[in-house]
Parts: structure tokens; sequence; C-alpha cells
């Protein structure tokens, strides 16, 4: 009996900015359908694999399968398959929420059809007096959600989100979760990096990434159980103290 | 076509900064007004000392004609052979003409009076022009005296100034200006474009989406290239109407030469683009290959004052031949026949930069 291909299988990828080696030796797998936390302190190395997965950097070694597809041979189709929002939303500014959707959508090739359902779609989520403002007048809690439904729009199956609650006030964090865990029941995969640890708890799975390295893999109570702890804090400072020590 | 949304976006960026706006529709006319009347080599008003130390007639006219020209500016008069060197050193005035009587020994009568004309070497431009000025009112003076006594020269070569008959300097310099306007505008606009996007992290986005990497050059070029031309259009307008610099060629001919120019320019302000780590990195980078490209391109002083070793950077300069094609067209209404190997030497410039600038976007967008 065949297993499916995981949603994204990475292998022993390594970056290096010339001397400084910022990813060493990642290997992990996102099963379809899961929503997985990629934990870990600035610096860590976390936007690094992210990007490394979009092909948004080259990788030094290692690989990257997405759906089965190798992301170096088959970058094309491996982008269609993914959705991806950057740590500070990668909206334009100068542009009007309403604009940057149909932007984004024009690029993606979406018929105008698409894209007006889509706008009245928007208009049901945020007020249309917000969607008519430039984008750096609106709240950042309303940008995240413009940003978000943005890098939706052309369907992903798989979405990877770079810090997606950083600079958000706790009832945007909130309201945001919940927006994942309709995607979850859509049948997205998803993988979200955050230094939050506190919202390791909405994760099926989390992966702590420290110095470029994965610590520690596996379902937020399974670790918990397993390393004897009663929070996530404790659990991330056991691991990467363990780390320290090897 | 996804092409049409990132020009859209492009454009919509633009306009709704409304300092940019100014600066790219409003200030392209302020310079060439600005420019037209103070990038000129012609003199007017000179500062100008006379020491008349002859008590001939002729001194008396040539002094006169001096008075009356309106190039010049009689500042200082003296009778005092010891005060010409005084005046320079001051900075009173630029140019001194000193009159002596000279005295036929043979006869023992007075000839023409000597005159020495000093000048301030420091403004050698101004100073030369004068000098050739004041040397054709002393000629002229002479050849009407001459012809008045009924003798004339055997002689007497007459200049015929074509195409420029007043020799305005405004009528080389004005269609310079808009080859400078299409420069610094397009130059400036497209060298920061894709480091903006870098530093608003939307650059990342747009790389995610099917746009292709051509795609992305020519939406970032093609927005430029736009406001490029109608700020050719201005300058056009304004160096003919205000300036009432005659055009002569071919429109037609202009944009052909505008749009190959265009992809040169443009090339290299991407390159810059791509190469630059900061806004801040690829302005100083454009504003160094602005002066570089104006210094070098007959704007201010003829291509061929360039020394021999420095020649070659002239040589690839793609705003020296579109300078020079500019003029051709406006004042000599030349067309592609006497012109077109300027616009092959564009050309081959703006195919090499295409190659560069696409080869290192490629690279960049695939880092």
């Amino acid at each position: 009996m065949s297993h499916p291909a995981p949603a994204i299988a990475v292998r022993d990828l390594r970056k290096d900015f010339g001397v400084f080696q910022a990813v060493r030796g990642v290997s992990f797998d996102v099963a379809r359908g899961e929503i997985v936390g990629f934990l870990g302190p600035n610096g860590a190395g976390k936007t690094t694999t992210i990007k490394m997965i979009t092909g948004l950097l080259k990788i030094t070694s290692g690989t990257v399968r997405v759906d089965g597809l190798d992301n170096r041979t088959q970058l094309v189709q491996v982008k269609r398959k993914l959705g991806y929002m950057s740590q500070k939303f990668s909206l334009y500014p100068l542009l009007t929420a309403r604009e940057n959707i149909e932007f984004f959508g024009g690029i993606s090739g979406l018929s105008p059809r698409e894209r007006a359902r889509h706008q009245a779609r928007m208009e049901e989520l945020v007020p249309a007096a917000v969607l008519r403002q430039k984008v750096q007048d609106i709240p950042p809690g309303l940008r995240q959600k413009v940003a978000m439904f943005v890098c939706l729009m052309p369907d992903p199956g798989i979405v990877l989100l770079d810090e997606p609650t950083s600079g958000v006030d706790p009832e945007a964090r909130r309201v945001f979760w919940n927006d994942i865990y309709g995607l979850k029941k859509l049948g997205k995969t998803l993988l979200v990096s955050t230094h939050n640890l506190d919202e390791a708890e909405y994760c099926d799975r989390i992966l702590i990434i420290h110095n470029g390295e994965l610590v520690a893999a596996g379902a937020p109570d399974e670790l918990l159980r397993q390393r004897r702890k009663a929070s996530i804090e404790e659990l991330f400072k056991d691991a990467i103290e363990e780390h320290g020590q090897d | 076509m996804k092409l049409r949304h990132l020009v859209r976006k492009e454009l919509i960026e633009i306009v709704r900064q409304k300092e940019l706006l100014f600066l790219l529709f409003v200030s392209p006319i302020i310079q060439i007004v600005i420019l037209g009347y103070v990038v000129s080599s012609d003199i007017r008003n000179v500062p100008v000392g006379i020491v008349n130390l002859s008590r001939g007639q002729t001194a008396a006219r040539v002094i006169e004609r001096v008075r009356r020209s309106p190039l010049f500016s009689v500042r200082r008069e003296s009778e005092r052979s010891e005060d010409y060197a005084h005046y320079l050193k001051k900075g009173e005035v630029k140019a001194v003409l000193v009159f002596r009587d000279a005295l036929d020994r043979k006869r023992n009568v007075l000839k023409y009076p000597e005159v020495q004309v000093l000048m301030d070497g420091i403004d050698s431009n101004t100073a030369m022009i004068a000098a050739g000025y004041f040397n054709g009112i002393i000629r002229d003076t002479i050849l009407a005296d001459m012809e008045k006594s009924g003798r004339g020269l055997p002689v007497a070569g007459r200049p015929v100034f074509r195409f420029n008959p007043q020799l305005r300097s405004i009528n080389t310099m004005g269609p310079g200006i808009v080859a400078f306007l299409l420069t610094i505008i397009t130059m400036f606009i497209t060298s920061a474009s894709m480091v903006r996007e870098k530093e608003q992290q939307t650059l990342d986005t747009l790389l995610m989406s099917p746009l292709n990497s051509l795609e992305i050059y020519l939406g970032k070029a093609l927005p430029a290239a736009l406001i490029g031309l109608v700020d050719m259009a201005i300058g056009l307008v304004v160096v003919v109407l205000w300036f009432g610099i005659p055009f002569r060629g071919s429109l037609f001919h202009l944009l052909l030469a505008a749009l190959v120019y265009l992809a040169a320019i443009l090339s290299y302000a991407l390159l810059i683009s791509v190469l630059s780590a900061s806004t801040q990195q690829s302005m100083f980078f454009a504003w160094f290959s602005l002066i570089l490209f104006l210094l070098m391109s007959g704007f201010f002083t003829p291509v061929s004052n360039i020394p021999q070793p420095l020649s070659f950077l002239a040589a690839i300069n793609p705003m020296r031949y579109l300078v020079q094609i500019i003029r051709e067209i406006f004042l000599k209404g030349n067309g592609i026949a006497y012109f077109w190997k300027d616009l092959l030497a564009l050309g081959a410039i703006a195919v090499t930069l295409v190659s560069i600038s696409l080869l290192n976007f490629k690279r960049f967008i695939s880092r």
C-alpha cells in the first residue's frame, strides 16, 4: 500500500551565508491537512527555512519536496501549490486594500469575475470603508487579514505563514487562529512560524528550531509528556538547554 | 495579461506620491526654463575696464562701439596705465582694454593705436569668447575706416552660420535639455523600483506570483518609459514655444531615438536597482552615473574635447548619441540617413545593456 507524499518533505536542509550557517541540516515532514507550528527565537532560522521551501532562497544543500515535487527542478509547479505570507504582510502601502486585492488577483492570473467575487467576499470580512483606505493607514490586525486573504486568493493547498501574529493585538491573534482552523477544515496544510510560544497550543504539531537546528518535533501534548514539562515555555527552555549541552 | 496589472500598480504608486508627481511633471518645466537661461555659453554684460592712453579718434571710436555693445558693460575708465592690473586683480572687471598711440618712426606720424586686451582667464570660456568679440570690434572699426578711404581688403571671409544663424547657445542647449530630462526622470524612478520592493518586503510576494522575470522586468521599465516620454513631450513644448527653438525634423524619428535610448537607460537603471542594497545606495549610483553621462554627452562641451584616454567612456555613453541625434533632428531637420551611425551605436549599447541587465535581474530573482 503506497502512502501519499507529505505536503512538505524537508531533508537535511542547509543554508550558509558566507561563513555563517543559518540552517544546519534540518529535516521534517508536514502531513496533509496539518497545522504545524514552527517555533524559535528571532534569528533561529525559521524565515530562512520557510524561504528555502518557497524557493525564494537558494538551498545550500539538502532537498525540499512540496507535494512530491522537487523545488529545485520544479519550482514553477511548486509555487502554484504554495501560498506564502511574509513577516510584514507584503502589501503595497500606497495602494488601497481593494487595489492590493485587485493587483495580486491580476498577477495570479485570476479572471475579472473571480477577482470581483474575491472583492465581494473581502467586503464581508472587512468594512468597505477600510478597503478604500491606503494599506499604510489601516491597523495591523486588518492589514494582516487582508494579507492573509491575498495569500489565499489563488487557492493554494499548502500555506506558509511567517510570523503572521507579530505586532498584532491579542484579540486579532485569537481571530487569526480561528481563521487558521477554518482553513484546516477546508483541507489546507499550514506551516506557521512564530516566536509566541503560547501559540503552540493551536498547532497539531510543533517544530522547535534553535541556532539553525531542529531541537524538538512532535505534538505539543506528547512533547510535554515525554519531557515531563508543564508548559510549552518550559519545554522550549529544556529543548534549547539540552541542545546547548550537545 | 498579468503585465498590465503590474504596470497599473507601478503607476498608482507614483500617482499617490504628491511630491513625486510634482518632481515628475512640474519640476521639468522649471528645470528647462532655469537651465535654458543659466546653461548658456552666450556672454552678456561682461564687466570691462578701459584704460585709454591714446589721443586719437580711432581709439575713441572703438571704445564707443564697446560701450554700445550689449555684450560688455564698461565699469571702469581711466587714463593712467598703472590702473589696469589693479582692476583685474580686484575682480571689478573681467577684461581691460588698454589703448596706446603707436608712432610711425619713419614718417613721424601716429599710426593706428595699439590695443592690449587683458582678460581674466579664470572663467576661460567667457575670456575666450569675449576676446574674440573684442577682436571683431577692432577689426570692424579698421575695415570701416578702410572702406571710407576707398580701400578694401583683397580677400574677406564672411562666415554664414547655418542651422543656428544667431548663434544662440539655447538652440544648442535646448535639445540637450530634452535628452537630460528623459535621462534624469527615468533613471531615478527605475533605479529605486526594485530596491523599494526589497525594503517594503513586497518582493517576495511578487516573486511567489506566476509572473516570470521578463514580466517583472517589463513591469518596472514600462511605467518609467511612459513617464519619460510624457516628460520629453513637456520638454519639447517648452523649448519650442518658450525659447523659440526651431524643430525642423520628424517627431517620429525623435520618438524612435528616444525609445532606443530608453531601452538602454532603463536597463542601466534596473541594473543599479538590483545591485543596490538600499534606496540611498541606488540614488547615489544613479546620481553619480547621471553626472558622468552628462559631462561626457556633449551637452556642455564638445565630445571632441574629451582627452583620448577617456574617450572610450564617451563612446559607450548612450546620452552622447541621444544629444547628438536630437540636435540633428531639431536644428538641421535631418533624418535617419544622416544620423544612422549614431542610432546604430545607441542601439548596440541598448542591446548590450539590456542583456547584462536582464541576466543580472534573472540572477537576482533566483537568488
